[in-house]
């Protein structure tokens, strides 16, 4: 960030002068601590997810020893918990299709609602605006659970895997706007206005000059909506009652550990691979994503 | 320009036909309105829809496990009776105790965690400090329930190994039970500011990036240290991305409800039965009245919204 700002050219004069206030080299007693408590609390995030790894390689005598490191490893939990457990492709492939269409829908209504907050003249806006900011505040998932069950039940939804995605989308949607909205608005207007008058329509202008701008915002809003569909509890849990009809965390999180298919080390297993796609996911996009949050975060 | 773009399309619209017109006023003012309209449905039909659903449900006596009494409407009946219910008066206290152990740690971790990583000079460092901090948040809630489920465990799990096999510090008899009466608020806290670390912290690095340097120069010409420039200059510049965050955390911790069915099971004597799970619990499990559930979720949802709005008066910008 120290970089950033300077190279920017904000301070040319600090960042000019700075060589020549360097002290003597010596060691820095607070850098070094700097690091050290930065280490640790990396270390504590790690080493969680470091101890379910090793788990879903022990062996099984030492699973129930203990160590932290395996005397064998035995990769066999993976192939063998995927086979044994007759819902859980079932339940992967429901996790895919709630979460895929969560995220597709959520992003186009993100964009395009986000697109017409910025740019277009919307009679009425102000309320919609209002509503959205309102509903940021109020705890909507809990205290509307029951009437969504019944809402679910009404239209035939329930135990169908594919009708969460109706309530999901809803879940995070006024933060995906207003991602949306704050990207929308670091584009300058002249940009809109040159398009409009080289005839461009609102549409082609938005598809093909606005997105490739926006898109930092849009890998925030996937990746949110990623997150909220990929690990929902409540609904899932209140809505989908058959084990199949489940999506794979809900299904992992009510398996309780200990024998046959569900001995530990083949429920770590299972949730490595439950864990695996957002990591991937993320690892692909957190360039953008960290830039997208450093620029529409904070203007939600 | 603009002058002129503007004179010319007055000037056309007054030889414009009607139906023109009409035309014009649709693709000016009707036509927009459909790129709103995606978020809009959605949001009436899966938010506010619902919300003015449960209201209905909570004035009705609605049984649905016994399907031959009739629903019938009974006015604030339900209300009258939660508020002389102690049990939902203790489930809002218990949802304001663990916001009490929760809020401050997820607001001064991050907090300084970001002045740390925002002094790291070398981008890469910087970057793979951000990277792994960021890694729960990448990590669906209920895994990460299961993950410190397993935790501690008292059993396999790792924390309570090296407290008693590897520091000794404890016996089996004597290990912490952490998912105990006692200790389960606490733990549970733990395990939030572990989800929460990296998504607060990227929030505060946010807000660290647009304080002007020169400040930070200006203080250390004055001879302040860094503690005293964190609490002179920082902690102030911070304060608008404090005060949004302490209210969004506010209203998600006493609503937090994922957490309790999954840890705390439902117990009527465990600190996580809160007003929450008191709801859910009357609404899906009894053979109570799923009317009186949803007074039971309004009163809760009421009292929260009573403090936030609060909150937001004491935050309100005073400049």
């Amino acid at each position: 960030m120290a970089t950033q700002a300077a190279m920017s050219g904000t301070q040319p004069i600090v960042a000019a002068r700075a060589p020549s206030y360097r002290p003597p080299r010596r060691i820095k007693w607070g850098t070094v601590l700097r690091h050290v408590v930065l280490a640790v609390f990396a270390m504590v995030i790690l080493l969680p997810i470091i101890w379910v790894l090793l788990l879903s390689v022990k062996s099984l005598p030492d699973a129930y020893q203990n160590d932290i490191w395996p005397k064998t490893f035995d990769f066999s939990h993976y192939g063998y918990s995927l086979q044994r457990i007759p819902t859980l492709p079932q339940n992967y492939a429901n996790s895919i299709i709630v979460t895929l269409g969560t995220v597709v829908i959520t992003t186009v209504c993100a964009v395009l609602a986000g697109y017409a907050m910025v740019f277009l003249n919307v009679p009425g806006i102000t309320i919609v605006f209002a509503v959205l900011v309102a509903s940021m505040f109020f705890p909507t998932r809990v205290t509307a659970v029951i009437a969504i069950f019944e809402i679910q039940k009404d239209l035939g939804l329930l135990n169908v895997p594919a009708g969460l995605i109706f309530p999901y989308v809803t879940l995070s949607l006024a933060l995906s706007v207003f991602v949306m909205r704050g990207m929308f608005q670091t584009v300058p207007r002249e940009i809109y206005d040159a398009a409009t008058i080289d005839g461009s329509g609102r549409m082609r202008t938005l598809l093909s000059i606005m997105v490739p701008m926006v898109k930092n915002g849009i890998v925030v809003v996937i990746i949110v909506n990623f997150v909220t569909a990929w690990g929902e509890y409540l609904l899932a849990k209140t809505l989908n009652t058959n084990q199949s009809a489940q999506t794979l965390p809900v299904m992992l999180s009510m398996a309780t550990g200990g024998m046959g298919a569900w001995v530990w080390p083949r429920l770590a297993a299972v949730y490595v691979m439950a864990i695996t796609p957002g990591l991937i996911a993320f690892g692909l996009a957190q360039r953008w994503y960290i830039k997208g949050l450093q620029e529409g975060a904070l203007k939600a | 320009m603009a002058q002129l773009t503007l004179a010319e399309t007055q000037q056309s619209a007054a030889a414009r036909s009607t139906f023109e017109r009409l035309g014009a006023w649709l693709s000016r003012f009707a036509l927009p309105w459909l790129y709103l309209l995606p978020t809009v449905i959605f949001f009436i039909g899966w938010a506010i829809y619902p919300i003015a659903r449960v209201a209905w449900i909570s004035l009705l006596d609605y049984r649905p496990i016994d399907a031959s009494r009739p629903v019938t409407f009974i006015g604030l009946e339900n209300y009258v009776q939660a508020f002389s219910d102690p049990l939902l008066w203790l489930g809002i206290k218990r949802a304001a105790v663990f916001t009490a152990v929760f809020l401050p740690g997820m607001i001064f971790i991050p907090m300084f965690l970001a002045v740390l990583i925002d002094r790291v000079t070398q981008p890469k460092l910087a970057t793979f400090y951000r990277l792994i901090l960021l890694i729960p948040a990448m990590i669906p809630g209920p895994l990460i329930f299961l993950l410190w489920k397993w935790m501690y465990d008292g059993y396999i799990g790792p924390i309570n190994f090296f407290l008693v096999d590897v520091f000794h510090l404890f016996t089996i008899q004597t290990q912490p039970q952490w998912m105990s009466n006692q200790l389960v608020i606490p733990s549970l806290a733990i395990m939030e500011w572990w989800w929460g670390l990296g998504y607060h912290t990227m929030f505060y690095v946010a807000g660290l990036a647009t304080i002007p340097r020169d400040l930070f120069d200006a203080s250390r010409v004055d001879g302040a240290n860094e503690w005293k420039m964190f609490w002179t200059v920082t902690f102030w510049r911070l304060l608008p991305v404090t005060l949004v965050l302490v209210v969004l955390r506010f209203g998600t911790a006493m609503a937090v409800i994922d957490e309790y069915l999954l840890m705390g099971g439902f117990l009527r004597d465990r600190p996580t039965y809160t007003w929450t799970v008191y709801m859910w619990d009357t609404a899906f499990q009894g053979v109570q009245s799923r009317g009186y559930a949803a007074a039971i979720g309004w009163v809760g949802t009421i009292v929260m919204l009573i403090v936030v709005a609060i909150l937001f008066w004491a935050f309100r910008n005073r400049d």
